[in-house]
């Protein structure tokens, strides 16, 4: 009832918990544990994520319709049982890109602005 | 590890029920996975994810619980938006809601005391700030690897000889442990010793490092630029002249120039080729400016058997113990001592870990601080708990109101133990701030070479430290004052205006026994303080048998390729000499070759004409001295019987001595030293007794008696030697003047080191000295505290019986008795506290006793003055709200109830 509702505006900006968690999912689908490594890689170590930080998050992101229990959930036989995966819904996408395209207008604006240190690469 | 996971299970238990029942089980499997991962396998790994998760864990419940909160009935669906809602609509669980309800109250509460805020945060914040800023050294010093890579593989290798555990080896037993032992990826060799640059502007000495080529790698040097040295570069035969330079000298010295490396610079008169540069962040040795091949090192008996005086640094092979490491040197030493009788006689070999060695000094001084600074942490959260109770006490209409109007008893103790935790986070807070300063502080203070250290600062640990300190104290300190508010009766507290006699006095009697901790405590560090401080005094009043004031020194070491004739050494001298004591304002010089308390020394085995060969191994050894013409008057250490050396003692006389006392009497005990005859085990040349001087302490006031002789420097001539110079007054004026002479003698001479003597007393008692002043420190803040505390009890309590007095003063009682009666109980107060503080002081001081010099840990001066000081403060802490009463109007006094 309330996430067809919703437009993917309503959810900007992100937070950067949020942000990447999605970033993570776009792989395809992950449990929480894949998540918060898939994060730390990506981030040098800089974002180490904890359980309460990455399972409130993923509470409030499957309340809002931005990602849903995996068809895979409690699948293999290799994996712990408590596992469940996740999957990036269509809105899920929708918001990542707006976010995307959001933080990509800003950093033209700082570019034209010549905050960046480093110049665009050719 | 099972730890952890209950830890979280705890954790888990703040969060919402709804929300733990959705994703409890994944968040455990979560927490289990990590601990898989073998970052958190060490201890210190897995406090560290307890701390992480104690963060994370308790930010997002308190987060689950708002969110929840929001999403109830009443305000699900009215805020889509940015955060997206929430699932769980059980209604909010009581706990987290009042804990934040608790929390806003206690904020208002205390803001609205800014004055009793303000005292209580900076009490905390210096007790947690100085015991992390501690913590950060011990853990850096003693808990963390050395500052190069697999620190624990790096070992040194020392030889043992009769009571002697770390004697300095010889260059060739390096060469024999280096191809006997199997226990080594590597073992490296370096000798410190200064060097002189010249071939540029001015002369400089610079600090150098002698090494075999395998010290750099084994402790893994990256050079910045150029390379480091071959392996043939530093061994005998293929030596080549070559230098690796530090980052720090190349920067400063030759302004970052890069094509240093490849060309020539000039050291001890000899040219070396620059071959590498070192970066900054390699240090060995309290940073070091060159190194050159071991081969180079300017002795005459460099390189032999009887040169002791090498620093062998090892590396183990990664499947070695330090236990079978140390078996198989000491089987290569005992073979060596076999071979070698007349150099290695009854001397072994020993392996410990370069971090034993450089902590073993300084750990019983840290664990003092340590100890004295937690005692601090516990007065300062008692006088944090007494500050809390009498505003208990004073708030008590507020707590029986809030009773009345259907609040539990626990939970008034926990809104006061809200706001006790609040206060300690504000402490913690301004107590890292005092971290910082801490920190940077004992950095600079600290008497120890921390070049080997990792760089000690406020890091996470540190900050995990302060944080954990903080919660406990805001626990320890609030327990008390929310125990005595939830036993607040009812009817007691607002039947009378002025609230319950039995509250009263429960309360009154809590905060006794809050000060008589305080005292107790404050008793220990001062009794600990006290001892130092005659240490110290000890120190200070022993005779070192030379006159201290107006003394000079400074030191030098002639280019042995420039003089390497002993004539040239010897006119070197004459002409210096006469130079410097031609200097306006020297009303005498002379030269020695290790002044006392310079740290500079030489020792030698001997033996005494007509008395029994000793056997090898086994001669007595004796502080050997060489020293120009009116060194004894100079530095003012008295001849007993015979003469000075004199200007006739040179290389064609015959050779002569001056011994001291000690080995006067325990060589001749029975007649005079005068005409006896000594020699060195080493040499046939047998040495004349022509005096005997008094005994001067040469390494520091704590030194033993110990044999000393004193050779002319024109029949022993030798490149290094110090000056001494007895100033009419304002001796490092003379410095430059003194220095200026030696440069008219040779202009390439540097001369370093120009140091007064009194600051070489210093010095020697810098440790010490440093001990004393932390926990005089600690000893006199606590004592302040105490003495407030005090003070704010015995307030509290006349401001109580107001009316008794009142009474007791109409009755015909004098202003004296009211004044004796206050100031009795104080002191009765402190006589409990004197007996409980002396009886834990005399069980703590033992733990100090190594760092004691010239008392014992019951030392009974010590054990007598600090309770006279004690009671004192208290006295005066009791007097003041004491004369208060006995000025009281007894009808005022009356009218008030």
């Amino acid at each position: 009832m309330r996430s067809r509702e919703l437009r993917p505006a309503d959810f900007l900006p992100l937070t950067p918990a949020v942000l990447h968690i999605l970033l993570a999912l776009a792989d395809g689908d992950q449990h929480g544990y894949a998540i918060a490594q898939a994060i730390e890689a990506v981030t040098d170590g800089t974002i180490r994520m904890g359980p309460g930080t990455l399972y409130g998050s993923i509470g409030r992101m499957v309340a809002g319709g931005l990602i849903e229990e995996s068809s895979r959930s409690r699948g293999r036989s290799d994996d712990d049982e408590r596992r469940r995966f996740y999957r990036m819904t269509a809105l899920g996408r929708r918001v990542l890109e707006s976010e995307t395209e959001r933080l990509a207008r800003v950093v033209a604006l700082a570019r034209a602005k010549n905050v960046l240190r480093r110049p665009e690469p050719a | 590890m099972r730890a952890v996971e209950h830890v979280f299970g705890l954790i888990l238990r703040l969060y919402p029920s709804g929300f733990r029942r959705q994703y409890g089980d994944e968040m455990r499997s979560f927490v289990q996975a990590r601990l898989g991962e073998p970052r958190y396998a060490s201890p210190w790994g897995a406090l560290g994810l307890v701390c992480h998760l104690l963060v994370d864990g308790i930010a997002g419940a308190v987060r689950e619980h708002l969110v929840a909160f929001a999403a109830s009935p009443s305000t699900t669906g009215a805020i889509p938006g940015r955060r997206a809602p929430v699932s769980h609509n059980e209604p909010p669980e009581e706990l987290m809601a009042t804990l934040v309800h608790d929390a806003r109250y206690a904020v208002r509460t205390l803001r609205r005391r800014p004055a009793f805020t303000i005292v209580a945060a900076i009490t905390l914040a210096l007790g947690i700030g100085a015991t992390s800023a501690i913590f950060g050294v011990i853990d850096t010093m003693l808990f963390r690897p050395l500052r190069y890579p697999a620190p624990d593989q790096i070992v040194v290798v020392s030889m043992t000889r009769g009571g002697s555990l770390r004697e300095p080896p010889a260059y060739p037993d390096f060469l024999d442990w280096r191809e006997q032992s199997r226990s080594f990826q590597s073992l490296g060799v370096t000798r410190s010793q200064s060097l002189n640059l010249t071939g540029r502007e001015t002369p400089e000495r610079l600090s150098g490092n002698f090494v075999s080529a395998s010290l750099l790698r084994l402790l893994g040097a990256e050079p910045l630029a150029g390379r480091l040295f071959t392996f043939a570069e530093t061994e005998v035969g293929t030596a080549a002249p070559v230098a690796v330079i530090s980052e720090g000298l190349w920067r400063r010295r030759f302004g970052a120039e890069p094509t240093i490396v490849g060309s020539t610079i000039v050291l001890n008169g000899q040219q070396f080729t620059v071959v590498g540069i070192v970066p900054s962040t390699f240090a060995f040795f309290g940073g070091t400016d060159v190194y050159l091949p071991i081969t180079y090192y300017p002795n005459n008996a460099g390189l032999t058997r009887k040169d002791h005086s090498m620093f062998v640094v090892g590396r183990l092979r990664p499947d070695v113990t330090l236990a079978s490491a140390d078996a198989e040197m000491r089987a290569i030493g005992a073979r060596l001592a076999e071979q070698f009788p007349s150099e290695n006689a009854g001397s072994a070999a020993h392996v410990e870990s370069l971090h034993t060695l450089l902590v073993g000094d300084v750990r019983a001084p840290l664990y003092i601080v340590m100890g004295a600074v937690t005692l601090l942490l516990a007065i300062a959260c008692a006088n944090v708990a007494n500050l809390q109770l009498s505003s208990a006490m004073a708030r008590r209409r507020e707590m029986s109101v809030r009773s009345a109007l259907g609040a539990g008893r626990w939970r008034l103790a926990r809104q006061l133990l809200t706001e006790s935790v609040i206060l300690s986070a504000l402490g913690g807070l301004l107590g890292v701030a005092v971290a910082y300063a801490g920190v940077a502080l004992l950095v600079s203070i600290i008497p120890i070479d921390l070049t080997f250290f990792s760089p000690i600062r406020v890091d996470g640990r540190v900050m995990a430290f302060a944080a954990l300190v903080s919660i406990l104290t805001g626990i320890v300190f609030g327990l008390a004052p929310a125990i005595h508010a939830s036993r607040t009766n009812l009817n007691d507290a607002l039947s009378t205006r002025t609230g319950g006699l039995s509250a009263r006095i429960r309360g009154v009697e809590m905060r006794g026994v809050f000060v008589i901790a305080q005292l107790a405590l404050s008793i220990v560090l001062l009794v600990g303080a006290g001892l130092l401080t005659r240490t110290l005094v000890k120190l200070q009043q022993v005779d070192l048998g030379f006159d201290t004031s107006n003394l000079l020194t400074m030191e030098f070491r002639l280019p042995a390729t420039k003089y390497s004739q002993p004539q040239q050494v010897s006119d070197f001298f004459t002409r210096a000499i006469a130079e410097i004591r031609a200097v306006p304002g020297v009303r005498s010089a002379a030269l020695v070759r290790a002044v006392p308390l310079s740290g500079n020394s030489d020792a030698r085995a001997y033996a005494v004409a007509g008395a029994p060969e000793p056997d090898k191994g086994q001669a007595p050894v004796l502080q050997l001295n060489t020293v120009s013409p009116g060194y004894f008057k100079t530095i003012g250490l008295a001849l007993v019987t015979g003469r000075d050396v004199n200007e006739h003692d040179d290389a064609d006389a015959p050779p002569v001595v001056v011994v001291n006392e000690t080995f006067a009497r325990r060589e001749w005990p029975n007649g005079s030293a005068i005409g006896q005859r000594i020699r060195f085990v080493d040499s046939d040349r047998w040495l004349t007794v022509v005096g005997v001087a008094r005994d001067a302490k040469h390494f520091g006031p704590a030194d033993q008696p110990t044999p000393q002789a004193y050779i002319p420097f024109m029949q022993m001539p030798q490149i290094f030697t110090s000056v001494v110079v007895r100033a009419n007054r304002d001796a490092i004026a003379l410095g430059p003047l003194v220095r200026e002479a030696i440069w008219r003698v040779d202009r390439d001479q540097p001369v370093w080191k120009i140091r007064t003597m009194d600051s070489l007393v210093a010095n020697t008692l810098g440790s010490k000295r440093v001990l004393l002043v932390l926990v005089g420190v600690f000893a006199s803040v606590a004592l302040l505290l105490a003495g407030v505390g005090i003070f704010g009890v015995m307030s509290f309590a006349v401001a109580q019986r107001t009316h008794e007095v009142g009474v007791r003063m109409a009755l015909g009682a004098s202003g004296g008795e009211v004044l004796r009666l206050i100031v009795g109980q104080g002191l009765r107060l402190t006589a409990f506290a004197l007996l409980i503080g002396l009886a834990a002081a005399a069980g703590t001081t033992r733990l100090m006793a190594s760092q004691l010099f010239g008392v014992t840990p019951s030392d009974p001066v010590t054990f007598a003055l600090v309770p006279i000081v004690l009671c004192a403060v208290a006295a005066l802490a009791c007097y003041l709200p004491a004369r208060r009463a006995s000025r009281l109007d007894p009808l005022t006094a009356l009218r008030r109830e």
